[in-house]
Order: structure tokens, then C-alpha cells, then sequence
């Protein structure tokens, strides 16, 4: 009925125009939002302490690429989830989620499991990921622990294919690789390179003593290894009920 | 059905790492994260199955007056699992919608109007007025952690949730344990609502799965062969 991977129906209200439809905020809806706000603590998003730029791949067609920008809160030493937008401005769309894990934590998953998450070596060596505003040399002991671990990225609204607003199926995001089909596009590094004033040849230059994971488990980057990217379908079914519905 | 609290295997934060997290939330800006300024309480039930309930912590901003979008947590407190997200849109933006799309979002009208959808902290004379908007959009929401079923990390494919739509679908136990937790009472909530309405063309058959559950699934597809684009140095 939807599945990531396919295009969706058109939706009518499509054009140049990349904002999302609707109504701008009345001042109203201000004086509510802003009310309200100082009533409540907002503990959990509070929490979040990075913000990581950098680039991921659509599982089922690595050739579809974006900048994702991660608002990132580490639950302890082996675990962190992330909120990740299209843009680091106020008007960035929540498009997924991000849940990253130690190579400890990796290794205990069950192998079909592991397939759903990608390294992050690369795309660290790499320069691609980077915590804007931040000097290199402080982000430098964290990026080597970093470099470790795997992640596992839902993607929930395709802005890249136009969509303006989240249609279909959440698909499966996959990191940038050391293969023809993992590199990331010139145009998107330069583009990025452009607004933080950096150098991703530069960063990536630098961390060239980032050492190399050991070992990479071949589980994960499935695509790389085994030619393979996932695809979620949502199908109608029968609801298990305890009343009725709807 | 009571909520198994399964904590997330892991070593305490490290120092070190702890340095850069004092750097980065000092210096960075979080634009998309500042905005966030409303905590939404709510109970979601899996597409395919309503007899798995879960308490749901929605932290909302808006992208203009008819879509919010929201993080969804287990609990609103500091180590709160991030299990999934929402995205509210008016029901003008609704009908927009091409019609299969129409049925991964479900109404919000009987959530609000019911009680058991409330703002945690604020007044209700405060808390209506906003929600007064609220019963009238379309909801679309994924889970990615199932610690209701005692996942301590997100595992499988994401689900597709579902918001209440008639009494008699909420257990009852879920509902007082939250209702003493933040000492209000969702009749009565209900009573101060009756005048608040739903979408004005009414619950759109469409919705809410078109009345049916909703399940996931993986797929394998086949990726192009890897040196199938030229190389670039990056």
C-alpha cells in the first residue's frame, strides 16, 4: 500500500516552492506556545548536547543523497539517539531518527538486526562528518570513539524528491562508503563546505591518524557487502482489538 | 497492560566525552530543537494490534500555523527513550493528502475531546485553547522502539502507531496510572471539552487506517552494482 522505496502518488500541491504548506503562525499561536512553554520543563529535548553535520545515503537507491543535521543526546557511554533535520535553522524539517551504538553493543545484536545499521568509519575519516562551530581538536577524542560505532537511520519525510509534506513509508538510511556508489556527491560537500566556511578535503586531511576500526562487522552496510537495501512496506491487515474500531 | 521499564545496556558517560558535550551544547546553535516549546501526553496503539498500549510524551514545534512536528518519548524525563515521532497537520492540509496516504494518519478528535490527550503543567482554561486546535488535525506517527514489549534498544522495523478513537479501547489501569501521576482526572476534562469539535467535515473515512490495522514490512531490494557511477574523490 506504501513502500519506501516507490515513489508516492502525487501529491497535488507540489512546485518550486520547498516550504511546507500551511498558514504562517498567527500571533495567537505565539502567545499560546510561549505561555505554555514557560509552564513545562522539556526535559528530554533538553538533553541533546551535539549538533553533527553530515550526509546519508537511501538504502534502496544510494544514489539519492542528503545532508542530515543530528541533534544528538547520549543516554550513556555505548548509546546515543538523535532527532535529525534537513537543516540546522528554525525552519528545519524533522525528517528521522538516528540511534547510534558502540561496536559492543553492535556485536550482541542478532545478524538480521545487524543489517539495518551502517559503520560509521568512513564517513568520519572521511571529513563528511563534522560538529559545526566546533575546533577539530576538541571534537578530535570524541570522533575517535565515534569512529566505532554503528548506526541505524529511519527516514520519515523525503524532502530530496520533493515531498512538502512526509508521504509514505519511513525508509532506510545508509552512511557514505569507500566504493564508487558510497561517495558522497561534490555538489552536496561543496554546498555544505560553503555555508560553515570549512574545508571537508582540509578535515578529512587531518584526520588521517583516526585510527581504523579493527574490524568492521560485514553485517552491517548490507548494500556494500551484499548488494542488498531494505525497503518497508505498510500493508493493510486485520487489527488484533479488545473494542471496536474506529 | 503496564509499561516494562528495560534499561539501556551501556557504560556511564565517560569524561572525556563528556568534555566535548560541554563544547558543543555551549557553542552550537540547535535551531530545529529550540523551537520545540510544548509537551503533549497521549496514548498510541500499535496499527496492527490495539491491545499494546503505549504512553506517549510528544515534544511539539511548529513548522507553521496548520503542521507541527513532534519527538516522541517513553517518559518526560531527562533519560527518556526518543521512540518515535509525529506529524500533525490541519484538516485542510489533510484533504490534500492523496487518499492512500490518507490512511497512515489518524484523527485526534476523540483523544482530545475524551481527555487523555493533555498538556502535563499547564491550566486547562490554557491548555483548551490550543488543544480546542488540535482535535481538529490528522495525526501520522512511527515508533522505532518497542520498549513496551522490554526492547532496551530499537530494534526491527518501524511501526506504524494508531491514536484512540472510542471509549472502551483504553485500559483502564494505563489511564489512571497517568491520570494519578499528574493528579487530574480525564472525566472531567472531558466534561470542561464538550464544546470543542472535530475536523468540520467530520473523521474522514480515510483516516485511521480506513478502519483496518496497518502492518510493516522488510524488503530486500537490489542496489545498483557499486561501480555503476564514476568515481569522485570524496
Amino acid at each position: 500500500m506504501a513502500s519506501s522505496d516507490k515513489p508516492p502518488t502525487p501529491y497535488p500541491v507540489r512546485g518550486d516552492d520547498s516550504t511546507t504548506p500551511g498558514k504562517p503562525m498567527t500571533m495567537g499561536q505565539h502567545v499560546l506556545d510561549k505561555g505554555a512553554e514557560m509552564m513545562q520543563s522539556l526535559k528530554p529535548v533538553k538533553q541533546m548536547s551535539q549538533h553533527v553535520c553530515n550526509f546519508a545515503l537511501y538504502s534502496h537507491d544510494p544514489t539519492r543523497q542528503i545532508e542530515t543535521h543530528h541533534y544528538v543526546h547520549r543516554l550513556n557511554q555505548d548509546f546515543l539517539q538523535c532527532a535529525v533535520y534537513d537543516s540546522d535553522d528554525s525552519h528545519g524539517r524533522l525528517i528521522g531518527v538516528e540511534y547510534i551504538v558502540s561496536d559492543r553493543i553492535f556485536e550482541a545484536l542478532p545478524p538480521e538486526e545487524q543489517k539495518l545499521w551502517h559503520s560509521h568509519a568512513y564517513e568520519i575519516k572521511a571529513g563528511l562528518w563534522i560538529n559545526p562551530r566546533i575546533p577539530e581538536m576538541i571534537a578530535r577524542p570524541e570522533l575517535e570513539n565515534l569512529a566505532k560505532t554503528y548506526g541505524k537511520f529511519w527516514c520519515t519525510w523525503q524532502v530530496d524528491r520533493g515531498d512538502r509534506l512526509p508521504l509514505g513509508s519511513p525508509a532506510l538510511m545508509v552512511s557514505p562508503q569507500p566504493v564508487n556508489l558510497g561517495h558522497v556527491k561534490q555538489e552536496l560537500v561543496t554546498r555544505r563546505d560553503d555555508k560553515y566556511n570549512i574545508s571537508t578535503e582540509a578535515i578529512r586531511l587531518s584526520r588521517v591518524e583516526i585510527g581504523e576500526p579493527e574490524w568492521i562487522n560485514p553485517q552491517a552496510d548490507y548494500w556494500k557487502n551484499h548488494g542488498k537495501g531494505f525497503a518497508i512496506d505498510i500493508n493493510t491487515t486485520e487489527m488484533k482489538t479488545r473494542a471496536p474500531f474506529p | 497492560m503496564a509499561t516494562r521499564q528495560a534499561e539501556v545496556p551501556g557504560e556511564p558517560t565517560q569524561a572525556g566525552t563528556a568534555i566535548l558535550e560541554t563544547a558543543t551544547a555551549a557553542i552550537q546553535g540547535f535551531g530545529p530543537v529550540n523551537k520545540i516549546h510544548q509537551h503533549l501526553c497521549a496514548f498510541h496503539f500499535y496499527a496492527h494490534d490495539m491491545t499494546r498500549q503505549v504512553e506517549a510524551h510528544h515534544f511539539c514545534s511548529h513548522q507553521n500555523e496548520e503542521m507541527r512536528q513532534c519527538l516522541i518519548y517513553d517518559s518526560p524525563e531527562a533519560d527518556a527513550k526518543l521512540i518515535g515521532l509525529e506529524y500533525l497537520v490541519s484538516e485542510r492540509l489533510f484533504l490534500t493528502l492523496p487518499d492512500d496516504e490518507k490512511k497512515l494518519w489518524h484523527s485526534h478528535e476523540y483523544e482530545v475531546k475524551s481527555g487523555v490527550l493533555f498538556m502535563p503543567g499547564v491550566p486547562g482554561l490554557i491548555q483548551r485553547q490550543d488543544l480546542d486546535k488540535v482535535c481538529k488535525t490528522y495525526g501520522k506517527v512511527f515508533h522505532f522502539w518497542q520498549a513496551d514489549r522490554g526492547d532496551n534498544l530499537p530494534l526491527g522495523v518501524p511501526q506504524v502507531m494508531m491514536a484512540l478513537t472510542r471509549d472502551g479501547q483504553l485500559y483502564e489501569d494505563l489511564a489512571q496510572k497517568v491520570e494519578k501521576r499528574y493528579g487530574i482526572s480525564f472525566e472531567k476534562e472531558r466534561e470542561n471539552r464538550a464544546q470543542m469539535t472535530g475536523p468540520s467535515l467530520g473523521v474522514h473515512p480515510l483516516a485511521n487506517g480506513g478502519g483496518k490495522g496497518l502492518k510493516t514490512e522488510r524488503r530486500e531490494v537490489d542496489v545498483q552494482p557499486l561501480d555503476s557511477v564514476p568515481r569522485v574523490f570524496v
